[in-house]
């Protein structure tokens, strides 16, 4: 009978050999001395193999057990969030501050109403707090890194303690030097004619009456609002229902479902909202900017009008220009508009014969699709390619390993687009069936924001994958936002592409969507089950 | 098992899991236990898989970084150093393969070359002439994946599947790996068994 090999002889040491070959080689080396001998040494080699790579004779550096924190995650997460604090914060005082200064000095004359929301900071009330506030996080972020980095040598958590205890008292300090009347409506707050709050004004309540006078601003969450009373500063208001019948020396900023203005604003009015009405003896001194499904406009404004509208009624005065972009639009018999008047529409202007307008409507449907020879349009999708990959950037950093195992989810693309597809569907309604069930709107609402922002990571997730596809998987922050940058500028490529990306988005959607579930889902799933073990 | 329990420490399975869970919990005293019970072996096995000391505890402290990341994919149900030394591996071979010039095989073809059988006394005084230490510094002048897969086998116990899944190569290629990196040690051991004639084939 043949020798075996020593290939062979080593399967069959580390019992890799099927049954039948196992016993091939047993049988022979029973009978055979020199294979019995090669065995034994091999045998032996191995055992010696093992004990030298695994003898502990050497000595493991002092700082490796000592110090597990030494390279950990926090710190450097820390670090980075602290840099990309302090570069949002360089960002908006080096460029979206001295560009909504110009915009400003324009006077709004920007035709997209969502990024003038967004970038004019409509909805916030002095945003200089707000950056005082960004660049005190900023350093608090960066000193909180400082301290991650010395607990080495701190070891005592009563010293940590202390630190934190002070910056905490840092934190609260600028919010008590902030003057302002807070109310908690019990349900309903009132403020009585001829009562004067000094400072500004903030309400929440249910049903909110301000018959007195405000020296500051008023900034109301409110069901229902009334204002009668003279208002000094700004009025900031969330609301279904908001009607402003005393005067407003600044600006009215409001989210509503219905608004009813008929008195005089002293400076510009924006509002989001699903009916605006602004009365005959209404008068904004300056633009006005809208966002509405019916908007009716009977009083006057001495500025620009920027509009977003379903249906528009326009019977009073307007001292300047007048953007439109709308649906149905109606310009009445006492309509007057001084300056150019241009409009984008799908139906004609139905333009009554007694209107004034200094000049011509100027008339234009608008274009339907991307505009793929305008430069302005890759613009765009640069803008967004860079929102997402800060999107991605920051969730990487928050939940590192979530991420990683979202993104591992993708490679199962057709049960993740299963689950997706579901969810997809499924998500909406239930939370619908929530709002309207005892359960609240509240969780119906969260739910729904937390739908979509689910849905615009997909991109992210799927992004990563197809990077990961393309790069390899390397290790480390560099590398995953390597695979990030490269992903989601594939994936934001294919989308452009014209009836491709129409298909793609969907699959993408319901793709990275369902690696998310499955991955959520396998979160929640082994808890108890570890609890327990 | 009874092996691997020795070089990491003596913590109960009971003990492991308590541990475990905590530090799902985000206890940082318990990731500081778990990291001491399990840093020396880490050590060791990166000493082993890269070939130099500096390599291995940079590699230590980043593999950490990833187990406290990864541990929520942990199984519970299988044994927690094999996890550990998974991750321990694919992060090693992670690091050789993005520094490594293409010069050994890279693309997992099986080398023609046949090797002498080697004779079974010699391989004995090999055995009986070299310490410990000096296996490990000619493992350490191994090629990358000949001395990735003794540590992987030999080390860190792992299946041949498990090794295949590492080193991303077929499974019925590991055992000529290993065969291949032993004919190797004993080269670089200075073993003239071992000697290559290119004539000479396995006796079959």
């Amino acid at each position: 009978m043949n020798h075996f090999d020593e290939m062979t002889m080593l399967l069959y040491l580390e019992g890799q050999l099927d049954a039948e070959r196992a016993r091939e080689v047993s049988t022979h080396a029973a009978t055979c001395a020199e294979c019995r001998e090669l065995l034994r040494a091999l045998q032996t080699e191995e055992t010696w193999l093992r004990e030298s790579l695994r003898a502990e004779d050497e000595s493991v550096p002092a700082h490796l057990i000592a110090a597990p924190e030494r390279g950990g995650v926090p710190w450097g997460w820390l670090t980075a969030f602290g840099f990309a604090l302090g570069g949002a914060y360089t960002v908006w005082s080096g460029f979206i501050e001295p560009w909504r200064a110009q915009a400003a000095q324009a006077g709004f004359e920007q035709g997209n109403v969502l990024t003038m929301i967004f970038f004019s900071g409509a909805f916030w009330k002095g945003w200089d707090a707000m950056r005082t506030l960004t660049e005190f996080l900023a350093v608090a972020t960066l000193g909180m890194a400082g301290m991650w980095l010395l607990r080495r040598h701190w070891r005592h958590t009563a010293a940590i303690a202390f630190v934190m205890a002070a910056m905490a008292c840092a934190l609260a300090l600028p919010s008590v030097a902030m003057a302002a009347e807070t109310h908690h409506g019990d349900p309903d707050y009132a403020l009585a004619a001829g009562e004067e709050v000094k400072t500004d004004l903030i309400v929440a309540a249910g049903v909110t009456h301000v018959d007195g006078q405000v020296d500051g601003d008023l900034i109301v969450f409110s069901r229902s609002v009334e204002v009668n009373g003279h208002i000094k500063g700004d009025i900031l208001g969330f609301a279904e229902e908001m009607r402003v019948n005393g005067p407003v020396d600044g600006n009215i900023r409001a989210a509503c479902h219905s608004l009813t203005i008929d008195s005089y604003v002293a400076k510009n009015l924006m509002t989001w909202s699903e009916e605006v009405e602004l009365k005959q003896k209404a008068e904004v001194g300056g633009t006005i900017t809208i966002g509405a499904d019916s908007f009716d406009l009977d009083g006057k404004g001495a500025g620009d009008l920027a509009a977003f509208v379903g249906n528009l009624q326009i019977n009073g005065t307007l001292g300047h220009d007048a953007t439109i972009r709308g649906d149905r639009i109606k310009i009445g018999p006492h309509a007057e508009i001084a300056g150019n008047t241009k409009v984008v529409s799908d139906r004609p202007v139905d333009t009554a014969a007694g209107a004034k307008l200094g000049s011509p409507i100027q008339f234009s449907r608008p274009e339907h699709g991307p505009k793929y020879n305008s430069a302005r349009y890759y613009w765009h999708q640069a803008l967004g390619w860079g929102a997402s990959f800060f999107f991605g950037f920051v969730l990487l950093l928050i939940a590192p390993a979530f991420f990683d195992k979202v993104r591992g989810a993708c490679q199962k693309a057709l049960p993740a687009m299963g689950f997706g597809a579901l969810a997809l569907i499924v998500t909406p309604i239930a939370a619908i069936v929530v709002s309207i069930t005892i359960v609240g709107l509240g969780v119906g609402i969260s739910t729904v924001l937390l739908y979509l922002i689910a849905i615009y990571s997909a991109q992210v997730f799927v992004g990563s994958w197809i990077g990961e596809k393309i790069l390899g998987s390397g290790v480390g922050l560099g590398a995953a936002l390597g695979r990030l940058a490269l992903g989601l500028a594939i994936v934001r490529a294919i989308e452009i592409v014209p009836v491709a990306g129409n298909i793609w988005i969907p699959i993408m959607w319901i793709w990275g969507l369902g690696a998310l579930v499955m991955t959520a889902h396998r979160l929640i799933r082994p808890a108890p089950a570890a609890a327990m073990a | 098992m009874m092996e691997r329990r020795k070089t990491t420490g003596d913590m109960s399975a009971a003990e492991l899991a308590e541990v475990l869970s905590q530090v799902r919990a985000g206890d940082a005293d318990a990731w500081g236990e778990l990291y001491r019970q399990y840093a020396p072996a880490i050590f060791r096995f990166c000493r082993r898989a890269l070939p130099t000391r500096e390599d291995a505890e940079d590699a230590t402290t980043e593999i950490f970084v990833k187990v406290r990341q990864k541990l929520g994919m942990y199984d519970a149900s299988r044994p927690f150093t094999a996890w550990l030394y998974k991750v321990a591996s694919n992060h090693c071979w992670d690091t050789l393969r993005r520094r490594r010039i293409r010069q050994d095989l890279e693309t997992g073809e099986v080398e023609t070359l046949p090797l002498e059988h080697p004779e079974p006394s010699q391989l004995e005084r090999l055995q009986t002439e070299h310490t410990s230490k000096e296996v490990r510094a000619a493992l350490a002048r191994l090629p990358d994946r000949a001395r990735m897969a003794l540590v992987l086998r030999y080390f860190a116990e792992m299946s041949y599947d498990e090794i295949a899944e590492t080193l991303g190569v077929r499974r019925a290629f590991v055992g000529v790996l290993l065969l291949r990196a032993r004919h190797s040690l004993r080269d670089a051991l200075g073993g003239e068994t071992a000697e290559r004639h290119s004539a000479a084939g396995g006796k079959t």
